[in-house]
């Protein structure tokens, strides 16, 4: 069952977090915030607080929100993913001049960041849009881990098992990313570790989009060698339970 | 320098297997479950077996101290075992009215096994582990169930954890969990939940896998053992693992008190599919109560073999033996992996022993170990508790030693 304080959780530093990597990856995304600064803060009541910063090009996910441009308060997690999911309809507190930058440039960077991670098949031919898309998904994916093993109750419990230290997540030499467990909370640092304690790593971009999407086994891919777990394997297991529940969420 | 195996046959099995079962190899002895690193390292399909070795399905030859994981206890294919199941399925196997070779079965258990008086049959150690749960709510008319962290009890849904894929919040939300040795904790437990604790479930002693194994503390088992008899709560002892590589009259007897309910089933009948619970006569009539059986249950080779086997333990004083012949292994190891700066720990009875390498808590640098020792044909696993058989001979244990020094050196001069 999902819970909506987690979805809230996984929409701000997860999906909005992504627009970051989004704006890095694609330059017709950097292009539309090219001549920008503008901050957007979202508080949610019972959830995250945080500002999307908007600067020459790039985007920046800040915690708390400060002195902002544009102010996004909501009563709820549920209102919060309803603006996400696009059945509610966000009523700024502050920045009324600026909100053509919402309807504008910010709706177009997450009609292209849902292009992304929500692929059609035609767009995946694309090897610049498939590369990219699975870059997206890879930075979703490993933050919602550790989004879901600090907020979901299941999620608690598997991360309650999960011993201190980094786990590794990495497609080949391409792309990683370090799951950070101390004591029992977990922070996704998006850059690829020097040190590790455990790892698990995709062979390459095509095997973990087909994992992501549910079209192959990981299991089988472990026995086949195509993702390769070592050291503190407990914690890759782990952190394998909560990612079983990732799809649960994004799905 | 010894032969460094290849496995093309295995890898080629597995692309079959892929296709048509669920990860290829589900479960424990697969090569997830298995923490097979590399997998490069490991065979995935045997061929054949025999005393303590098995051949894979190319030809490489392991001396194997998994074991089945526990059920070789005498060594494959056991000639004495094997006869006497020959004979009993020239007479009868699987049919509508059991043979008497239950009875039979059930007298032999109750002689040997210290806190029996009476004996069930069932197929796999879950089946047993699960029917102790059932006769201990039974019998109580409560719900919760005590664990100690670490556990393996099978593979129900009340054995899993509230994260495992297929298992419910409410399929567990009967269970208390606790540290093992804590026995402060269990005591405080019994008054947080005065009459509500069905029962108590542990393993002898905690061989769980990533860590070194631990023995009970002294007066652990007493202590435990007392609090469940003041409030009337069943102690269910899960021998399926450790059950007559210790003793012959159960793990409890071994370390001094006496269970309700004891469950065994690996060594059993020395690979025949048969497991049994055994427990004391106040229990009987609720173990009758359940609603509790299965279509091979009650079939007589398993029990034929079953009565071979603990007759030839007993013959042999197979736990002192495998205990003798653990610890020769574990001074080998010791020996080998120090002449390389290693400092290598094994913990638990030997004759069940975990291996561990302490210089590297990540423990990658154990996994490069391991994966040296399969390659040369010594089948030890990275992070589960290894298991000792009456076939190992010195030989065996002397090449043992020596395909581990070797990969110790291997490993040294890789990190050097």
């Amino acid at each position: 069952m999902k819970d909506e304080k987690t979805l809230a959780f996984i929409n701000f530093y997860a999906i909005l977090g992504a627009l970051s990597e989004l704006c890095r990856l694609d330059k017709g995304a950097a292009a539309l915030i090219a001549d920008k600064r503008i901050s957007v803060g979202i508080s949610v009541k019972d959830g995250p607080c945080g500002t999307l910063l908007f600067e020459k090009g790039e985007c920046r996910v800040l915690q708390g929100v400060g002195s902002v441009n544009i102010r996004l308060p909501f009563s709820s997690c549920a209102k919060f993913n309803g603006m996400i999911d696009g059945t509610v309809t966000p009523i700024p507190s502050k920045g009324f001049t600026k909100i053509s930058f919402l309807t504008k440039q910010f709706t177009m960077l997450t009609d292209m960041l849902t292009r992304y991670l929500r692929p059609r098949e035609e767009d995946l031919a694309d090897p610049d849009f498939f590369r990219i898309s699975t870059y997206l998904t890879f930075y979703v994916v490993s933050e919602a881990i550790s989004q879901i093993g600090n907020h979901d109750a299941i999620g608690k419990a598997s991360a309650s098992y999960i011993v201190d230290g980094t786990a590794k997540l990495a497609i080949g030499e391409e792309l990683g990313a370090a799951v950070v467990a101390k004591d029992h909370c977990l922070t996704t640092v998006h850059a690829m570790p020097d040190r590790f304690f455990s790892y698990m790593i995709f062979e390459d971009l095509a095997l973990a989009n087909d994992l992501f999407a549910g079209r192959v086994n990981s299991v089988a891919c472990v026995g086949m060698g195509r993702i390769r777990i070592g050291g503190m394997i407990s914690q890759v297991d782990n952190i394998n339970r909560i990612l079983d529940r990732v799809s649960l969420y994004l799905a | 320098m010894f032969k460094i195996n290849d496995y093309t046959k295995s890898r080629e099995a597995f692309l079959r297997a892929e296709k048509v079962i669920p990860s290829g190899i589900y479960g424990h002895q697969g090569p997830t479950e298995g923490c097979y690193v590399p997998v490069e390292a490991f065979p995935l399909f045997s061929e054949r077996a025999q005393g303590s070795y098995f051949w894979d399905v190319d030809g490489n030859r392991f001396i194997d101290y998994m074991c089945g994981y526990g059920p070789n206890i005498l060594g494959y294919n056991d000639p004495d075992v094997d006869a006497a199941a020959a004979a009993q399925r020239k007479l009868e196997d699987c049919v509508t009215i059991p043979g008497t070779k239950m009875i039979e079965f059930a007298e032999l258990l109750v002689d040997t096994v210290h806190s029996a008086d009476w004996a069930f049959f069932a197929k796999n150690g879950n089946d047993v582990t699960t029917m102790a749960v059932m006769v201990s709510r039974a019998y109580t008319h409560r719900k919760k169930i005590v664990f100690f962290k670490g556990y393996y009890h099978g593979i129900s849904p009340w054995t899993q954890k509230i994260d495992y894929a297929g298992v419910t919040p409410e399929d567990v939300s009967n269970n208390i969990y606790l540290d093992w040795n804590d026995a402060d904790a269990l005591a405080r437990t019994f008054d947080e939940n005065k009459g509500q604790i069905a029962a108590v479930i542990a393993q002898p002693y905690m061989h769980n896998n990533f860590m070194d194994n631990t023995l009970p503390e002294k007066d652990f088992w007493q202590k435990a053992r007392k609090l469940c008899t003041e409030n009337d709560t069943v102690l269910i002892i899960d021998d399926v693992r450790a059950g007559f590589r210790l003793d012959l009259a159960g793990s409890d007897h071994y370390f001094g008190f006496e269970a309700d309910l004891i469950c065994f089933c690996k060594a059993l009948a020395n690979g025949y599919n048969v497991s049994a619970l055994c427990g004391k006569n106040f229990l009987k009539n609720a173990a009758s109560s359940l609603s509790y059986t299965g279509s091979y249950w009650l079939s007589s080779v398993p029990f034929a073999a079953g009565i071979a086997c603990l007759n030839k333990l007993k013959a042999l004083n197979c736990p002192q033996l495998l205990i003798e012949k653990g610890t020769r292994l574990k001074e080998g190891l010791i020996a080998a992996a120090a002449k390389y700066g290693f400092d290598l720990r094994v913990t638990g009875v030997p004759s069940l022993f975990y291996l561990r390498i302490a210089d590297d808590p990540s423990l990658m640098l154990h996994q490069e170990w391991i994966a040296e020792c399969v390659k040369r044909g010594v089948f030890f696993t990275n992070h589960h508790n290894h298991f000792i058989n009456a076939s190992l001979t010195d030989e065996d244990i002397a090449e043992t030693v020596a395909v581990a020094e070797e990969a110790f050196s291997v490993v040294r001069d890789r990190h050097s």
